[in-house]
């Protein structure tokens, strides 16, 4: 469980410090994985899926930055993390993608923010915070990021009408 | 199998058209049968007729000849115990996910707050929790697919029909789709009692069904029904599910 607490040091220009592809491609890539061993190329892969570098790489990378598999010139290999996800129920899915969320810096600092605030944040707050960390260029997919994994993680609620971010109370 | 675990009986359906003065054929004297715990793929070349055979089991198209029973009876437009999901999603997109789904259900006078708790429990068996309130500009395809699934499920149908729900879809998503419609499918608290899909992916109806009907190009007519015996999950690297793939193949082309 280490790597939950230690995702890849490695700098990413795609994550920007939160994954932009979602949870369904990702468990598609680990699948692909899956199925060929736990071990493969991700030039096979791509193949496969019928997929190129442009559309494969990032969900390689979003893989790679939650602990999912480990990435080495090329070979492609699932972890225990990547692994157990595979095997796990949607419930328990988001549990364990809840825990390496929970985790990131950028994602804690939001919600941070907007308990702080007491209030749910409009999109124009956060995408401001956001690009102190990122820069103007990344912060609206960044945003479009935070609001997916926290809405999957069952962590924020966005009102798109209202352009509105807070915090999602017990069910 | 008696007849209470029949679900439905395809007689000689045959559909034709007019177009510029002239009658063609689409469907000819196509039969089969769907039994109850049912995961049947139809596959067939392009312009075999499957979706439109697909409309007509639903009851949204009519035979020019043939029948078609659904439990017993003949087929009515808008049966609630008959689902189906759209290979384009068919959402709207100025209602929120949840609305998405509950309006099949008020379609059907279900009072409010049943519609909003039958809604939640099938948007969380397809992982939608936390996304209720989301608009489908806001959703990837594979989440949209999904709210279309939950929307169908949430009637619970006895049957559920999909006519190639994954086909817009990019590989890894429609893999991870798949996946979740066999954990539905294995879920017997929410699944419907069979499942008719139409694909064009020979590999996808390997992969997902217990039966494989084939069909000719037009007139699209049964040309084989094929058993997939494979243990799941099925992994298509091994050569028993090549074995499969390479003779559907070669029994259309």
């Amino acid at each position: 469980m280490a790597e939950l607490r230690e995702p890849r040091k490695k700098p990413s220009s795609t994550h920007h410090g939160l994954p932009k592809p979602g949870l369904t491609q990702i468990l598609g890539l680990l699948t692909a994985i899956d199925g060929a061993g736990g071990e493969t190329d991700v030039a096979r892969i791509a193949v496969d899926v019928r997929m190129n570098i442009v559309t494969i790489g990032p969900v390689v990378d979003a893989a790679e930055f939650l602990g999912l598999v480990k990435v080495h010139e090329g070979d492609i290999v699932l972890t225990e993390l990547g692994s157990k996800l595979l095997r796990s129920g949607l419930r328990q899915r988001k549990e364990i993608i809840r825990s390496v969320i929970d985790q990131m810096p950028l994602f804690r600092q939001v919600t941070d923010l907007i308990r702080a605030a007491g209030r749910p944040l409009s999109r124009q707050e956060v995408t401001e915070t956001l690009s102190e960390h990122v820069g103007t260029h990344h912060s609206d997919a960044t945003f479009q990021a935070l609001v997916y994994w926290g809405r999957y993680v069952e962590r924020v609620t966005y009102d798109g009408a209202a352009e509105l971010l807070g915090l999602r109370g017990p069910a | 199998m008696t007849a209470a675990d029949t679900i439905l009986e395809v007689e000689e359906v045959s559909r034709s058209y007019r177009e510029g003065g002239k009658e063609f054929l689409a469907l000819e004297r196509v039969k089969f049968q769907l039994n109850k715990e049912d995961f049947v793929c139809i596959v067939g070349p392009s312009g075999c007729g499957k979706s439109t055979l697909l409309r007509i089991l639903v009851g949204l198209d009519r035979p020019t000849s043939g029948t078609v029973r659904f439990l017993g009876e003949p087929v009515r437009t808008g049966d609630a115990r008959l689902g189906m999901v759209f290979q384009s999603f068919a959402l709207f997109p100025w209602l929120t996910v949840e609305q998405n789904v509950e309006i099949g259900l008020e379609a059907r006078h279900v009072p409010a707050e049943e519609r909003r708790a039958k809604a939640r429990k099938h948007l969380d068996g397809v992982g939608l929790t936390g996304f209720e309130n989301a608009y489908p500009r806001e959703l990837s395809g594979g989440m949209k697919q999904r709210v279309g699934i939950a929307r169908a499920l949430s009637l619970e149908p006895v049957l559920l029909c999909m006519d190639e729900p994954f086909s817009s879809l990019d590989a890894l998503t429609s893999q991870t789709l798949r996946d979740e419609i066999l954990q539905i499918w294995s879920d017997r608290e929410v699944t419907p009692n069979a499942i008719l899909m139409v694909t064009h992916s020979i590999e996808e109806a390997v992969y997902l069904a217990d039966r494989v009907i084939v069909m000719t190009g037009r007139p699209g007519t049964v040309k084989a029904q094929c058993e997939i015996d494979l243990p799941r999950p099925r992994n298509p690297k091994e050569p028993e599910f090549f074995g499969w793939v390479d003779e559907i193949y070669s029994l259309i082309i």
